[in-house]
């Protein structure tokens, strides 16, 4: 077995018994549109102020880009500081196996879990509320590969630098609820001012919940939402790999 | 061939020269003590030796390779134990040491190793359950699955309780007699004494002393003490008499004779001659920390420590 295939799976063995880390990377999008449908009267009538889309079918969109940040800016970061902390990226400097692997099995086991949250979240909205499959399938994957890519390296960023799970959890948290406001989770971006829209559009929680958005409606998206995601998941990527501290 | 070659290693950190023109080399099948106060610099040693710090001046070979070069090559034969080293709280004993055994070509079979270490009924513990005894045994375990010719073991039985120490260096001593080359980094002067075949004293990134535990010792040649009280009169000139003694005070009841190493015999045939018997009779051993003091002039073991 290579040392990335097991360091994935004991990884993911160690996800699962962290019930907090289930809870908010695999449950938490569903369980926010089922919120919506149930708490809000007419969440599934199309609404004049929402451009004709129902309350659920705007925050189909926005539970995806929700689960995507909770992983890439609380998950990732705390996982990465932890391991810096416990001492366990510099143990396995002196394997023959450089611990950017660990770094990799990590990514490989996120993306997998939050990509799992996604289609749990797609169905919920299909099965229970009548939210259509995002009618651009292929833009639609497009955009959450690119959407993923910005906000991981955001919080691979983070855990690049940060000495403790707990300064992750600090250091993420600090842009993680700035980045879900502009992602539309606590009002919708279509009843936001112009200003903030425009704001929301280059942060990348933002843009992934615009080029989602399209997509599902069966639009191509815009194509500066997806260069913000290309730009914020290269610069920030790039300096996450300069940056790394391995001990 | 020597297993471990350091030659002129010398380390600074804003200015401060942590390890300073350091030479030892350690030999194939020996358990190598680096022994000295923390802050010594034996942790900055150890990590150039396993190619984690890059060493301002000076040359390292393990097994012949440059840590810093030939990075598998090292990597794959010498296992580290690094010094305040965990692994995550919910992650189990076997999965770890498993997960660490995929790393090499030939490991160790983990089950087997896990035994041995004494682990066998822990396999499926999360590691935050495990005492502190039994976290350092994965760490251990961890350093051996590779199955390495040599390991660096940096402050094994910090933390440890006197019972888990005490196993703990059976344990290495094991090691040794399987064949494994020992790299064993400690501020504890008894851990030194009973393990280290030989040992490397260190004191403010200087090597100070290189040599078996027993010939350190006698190298800085302290006298003998014994200390012993009794009921019976003796005269000082009784014992300042015999050609073995050097000294004779008295503190209080206890009378203290200083002497070369036959003085014990000297002094008790004296007693006997006399018809005398001691209440109380104690020999002061000459330890590493006696010779460490000799050599520097200070103490190895700070009194926080020992508490």
């Amino acid at each position: 077995m290579t040392a990335i295939v097991a360091l994935a799976r004991t990884q993911s063995k160690v996800f699962l018994r962290e019930p907090l880390a289930v809870f908010f990377g695999l449950v938490f999008p569903a369980l926010i549109l089922v919120v919506i449908g149930l708490v809000f009267p007419g969440a599934t009538e199309p609404n004049a102020d929402l451009g004709g889309r129902s309350l659920v079918e705007i925050y189909a969109p926005v539970s995806i880009v929700l689960g995507l940040a909770t992983v890439a800016l609380s998950l990732l970061p705390t996982t990465l500081g932890g391991d810096r902390e416990k001492g366990i990226l510099r143990r396995l400097s002196t394997t023959p196996v450089h611990p950017r692997t660990l770094v990799a099995a990590h990514l490989v086991v996120q993306l997998v879990v939050v990509s799992l949250a996604t289609v749990a979240a797609i169905l919920i909205g299909m099965l229970a509320f009548g939210v259509p499959f995002p009618e651009s399938p292929g833009w639609f994957l497009v955009s959450y590969t690119l959407g993923a890519v910005a906000l991981l390296s955001v919080g691979l960023l983070i855990g690049a630098v940060v000495p403790t799970a707990a300064s992750g959890q600090a250091v993420g948290m600090l842009l993680y609820l700035p980045l879900l406001f502009f992602a539309g989770v606590y009002i919708p971006l279509q009843v936001m001012p112009e200003s903030v829209r425009t704001v929301s559009s280059y942060t990348p929680s933002g843009a992934a919940v615009q080029a989602l958005s399209a997509s599902w409606a069966g639009e191509v998206p815009q194509t500066s939402s997806l260069l913000v995601l290309a730009a914020y998941g290269l610069v920030f990527g790039l300096l996450a790999i300069w940056a790394f501290r391995w001990d | 061939m020597p297993v471990i070659e350091v030659d002129g290693l010398t380390k600074s950190y804003d200015d401060k020269t942590v390890v300073d023109d350091m030479s030892f080399s350690v030999e194939e099948g020996e358990i190598f003590a680096i022994l000295g106060p923390n802050g010594a610099g034996k942790t900055t040693t150890v990590e150039s030796i396993a190619g984690l710090r890059t060493p301002d001046s000076g040359r390292i070979e393990v097994f012949g390779f440059d840590p810093l070069v030939d990075r598998a090559e090292v990597r794959s034969r010498l296992g580290v134990q690094l010094q305040e080293s965990r692994f995550q709280d919910r992650v189990k004993v076997r999965e770890v040491v498993e997960t660490f055994a995929s790393f090499y070509r030939e490991p160790l079979d983990v089950a087997t190793l896990l035994e041995r270490l004494g682990l066998g009924d822990k396999a499926d513990t999360r590691y935050s359950r495990l005492s502190g005894g039994q976290q350092q045994r994965v760490s251990i375990a961890v350093a051996l699955v590779g199955r390495p010719q040599a390991v660096i073991l940096d402050e094994l039985t910090t933390g440890l309780d006197p019972q888990a120490r005490r196993e703990s260096w059976g344990l290495v001593e094991e090691l040794r007699d399987s064949g494994v080359t020992v790299v064993l980094v400690t501020h504890f002067m008894e851990e030194a004494e009973r393990l280290a075949d030989r040992l490397a004293l260190i004191d403010e990134g200087r090597l100070v002393a290189l040599d078996t535990p027993r010939g350190l010792v006698d190298s800085i040649g302290l006298e003998q003490r014994l200390r012993f009280t009794t009921t019976a009169t003796i005269e000082d000139t009784w014992l300042t008499a015999l050609s073995d003694v050097s000294g004779v005070t008295r503190s209080g009841d206890e009378i203290v004779v200083a002497g070369n190493e036959r003085m014990l015999f000297s002094v008790v045939s004296l007693l006997a001659d006399h018809e005398i018997a001691p209440d109380w009779l104690q020999v002061d051993q000459t330890t590493l920390d006696d010779a460490f003091v000799a050599i520097t002039g200070r103490q190895l073991e700070s009194a926080e420590e020992i508490s």
